[in-house]
């Protein structure tokens, strides 16, 4: 059974589509990048996958499931956006996420903050917002999921927090996860990559090995990505 | 889990909530020593002012219990921290129901700090054999209790000010079920849903005057109704206001767990 499947998945508002019949296999134990421009319907995908869009026609199946309790204990997302009640201290966030997931390590989210010399006490409303996208960033990569959903992680972030989000990832997903990477920075992200899947106009125009891709075009993904969506 | 989300969404609520229940007792205490001094004026004067304070709070506590149940009820299921709320591993039912109980709550626990302002402002002996007086003829005329009478039109209130809270919920998931302008289409759906759900009632009342002609007075006539009358229509508003109430909540369930689009 595959860990995560689309079939025929549409999203259309006010009956513009968005997304079209898309189908997909993710596969356990990888690392995938869905990429494409911005507006092509990556984090559509990615919010259908995760429940917080309805889909127009087709099915999200998740486990041989549809989005719902089972799904979310497994998937560990982390959106776009600060997601988080401001109001809360990082002390208060990590009881929160204690207290709903069984599977969020906190010694092991403890620890990550710890390097960043975060102050467990401060209020999430006191940081800047690439403070608070990094406890997201290390509050999700904390539980121990069977897949990571990132949606932009390193969307409009300097090179030297790039390089702090992608060591981050790297080293802390649970074993035999996959790990879904939405972003148009390819570059920054291209070495990690097991899989390649390219979405353009809401439709999936390629997947394929990120080594195949490159064998067989003879150029980096980054090259491959500009050929493909040259304006 | 139901509990755990319970627990996030009263914090939620009371953090200021709480702040005017103390406020409203303050002054409603304060109110009601300084109007106690004899031979004093202007302490009397403050402390006639600290009860319009009260009154004020009072007024306040209701708006504020509404809007804040549907101020969460919106950020946490369709704004950013929608964002949290879906992708914790609970059912929709789970949130929706979690929701809809810290709303209960929070406009119970106002309808209380309410009477209790009420009673530190105006308990005295002879405004409590006063009011006995003239709540008995009422009672004497229902064949009731004091007792009674005033739980019904304390169980109306609330019901009256639930049903609001469950018609704003209602109008919230249907609002946002649209792409653009969520809010005020919320807003509006919500007064719809009020004013047909009133409508409604009131042609039932006007079928239910073409049966019975003292009903048919209330329509026809600007004289005082039938006590009668009002007894029957006291109670049947308080049956329609649980109809309406449990039939929004179940509308409401069914509408949510269709699924959402968060923005």
């Amino acid at each position: 059974m595959e860990l995560l499947e689309c079939k025929v998945l549409s999203k259309e508002f006010d009956n513009k589509p968005i997304l079209k019949n898309i189908n997909l296999k993710i596969p356990r134990g990888k690392i995938i990048g869905l990429l494409g421009k911005n507006g092509t319907g990556k984090s559509t995908l990615i919010k259908l996958i995760n429940d917080l869009l309805t889909p127009t026609s087709g099915e999200v199946l998740i486990n041989g499931e549809k989005p719902g309790v089972n799904s979310k204990k497994i998937i560990a997302y982390l959106p776009e956006r600060t997601y988080l009640d401001k109001n809360m201290t990082i002390r208060q966030v990590i009881k929160y996420f204690e207290e709903f997931y069984d599977n969020f390590n906190s010694k092991k989210a403890i620890k990550l903050l710890k390097d960043l010399d975060l102050e467990i006490d401060k209020k999430l409303t006191k940081m800047s917002k690439g403070m608070q996208e990094k406890v997201q960033l290390i509050l999700v990569m904390s539980r121990e999921a069977e897949l990571y959903i990132l949606d932009e992680p390193l969307g409009g972030v300097d090179p030297a927090t790039r390089e702090y989000i992608l060591n981050t990832i790297l080293s802390n997903f649970n074993e035999g996860a996959s790990v879904i990477i939405s972003t148009h920075l390819i570059a920054d992200i291209e070495r990690i990559l097991d899989e390649v899947i390219f979405i353009d106009n809401g439709e999936i125009i390629l997947t394929s090995s990120a080594d195949e891709l490159r064998n067989k075009e003879s150029a980096s993904i980054d090259e491959i990505f500009r050929r493909y969506f040259k304006c | 889990m139901l509990g755990k989300l319970l627990k996030y969404d009263l914090k939620w609520t009371y953090k200021l909530l709480i702040i005017f229940y103390l406020l409203a007792v303050f002054f409603a205490i304060t109110g009601r020593i300084l109007t106690d001094i004899e031979n004093s004026f202007i302490l009397n004067i403050i402390g006639e002012i600290c009860i319009g304070v009260t009154i004020a709070m009072i007024v306040n506590i209701i708006i504020n219990s509404l809007m804040r149940s549907w101020v969460r009820f919106t950020r946490n299921l369709y704004k950013d921290e929608s964002y949290l709320t879906h992708t914790l591993p609970v059912s929709k039912n789970t949130i929706y129901m979690s929701k809809i109980l810290s709303g209960i709550i929070s406009i119970f626990t106002s309808c209380i700090t309410i009477v209790i302002c009420l009673l530190i402002c105006y308990y005295t002996k002879e405004n409590i054999e006063s009011l006995k007086s003239s709540l008995q003829i009422v009672a004497n005329t229902y064949d009731s209790t004091i007792f009674s009478l005033l739980l019904t039109l304390a169980n109306t209130v609330f019901l009256e000010i639930l049903f609001i809270l469950f018609v704003g919920y209602l109008g919230i998931i249907v609002g946002h079920k649209s792409n653009n302008k969520k809010i005020i289409k919320s807003i509006i759906y919500s007064y719809v849903f009020y004013i047909a759900t009133n409508g409604i009632t009131l042609l039932g009342i006007y079928i239910w005057g073409i049966f019975n002609s003292d009903i048919m007075n209330l329509f026809n006539t600007v004289s005082a109704p039938n006590i009668n009358i009002i007894k029957h229509i006291l109670y049947g508003g308080m049956a329609l206001y649980v109809i309406y109430i449990i039939s929004y909540y179940f509308i409401g369930k069914k509408q949510f767990e269709k699924g959402v689009n968060v923005d």
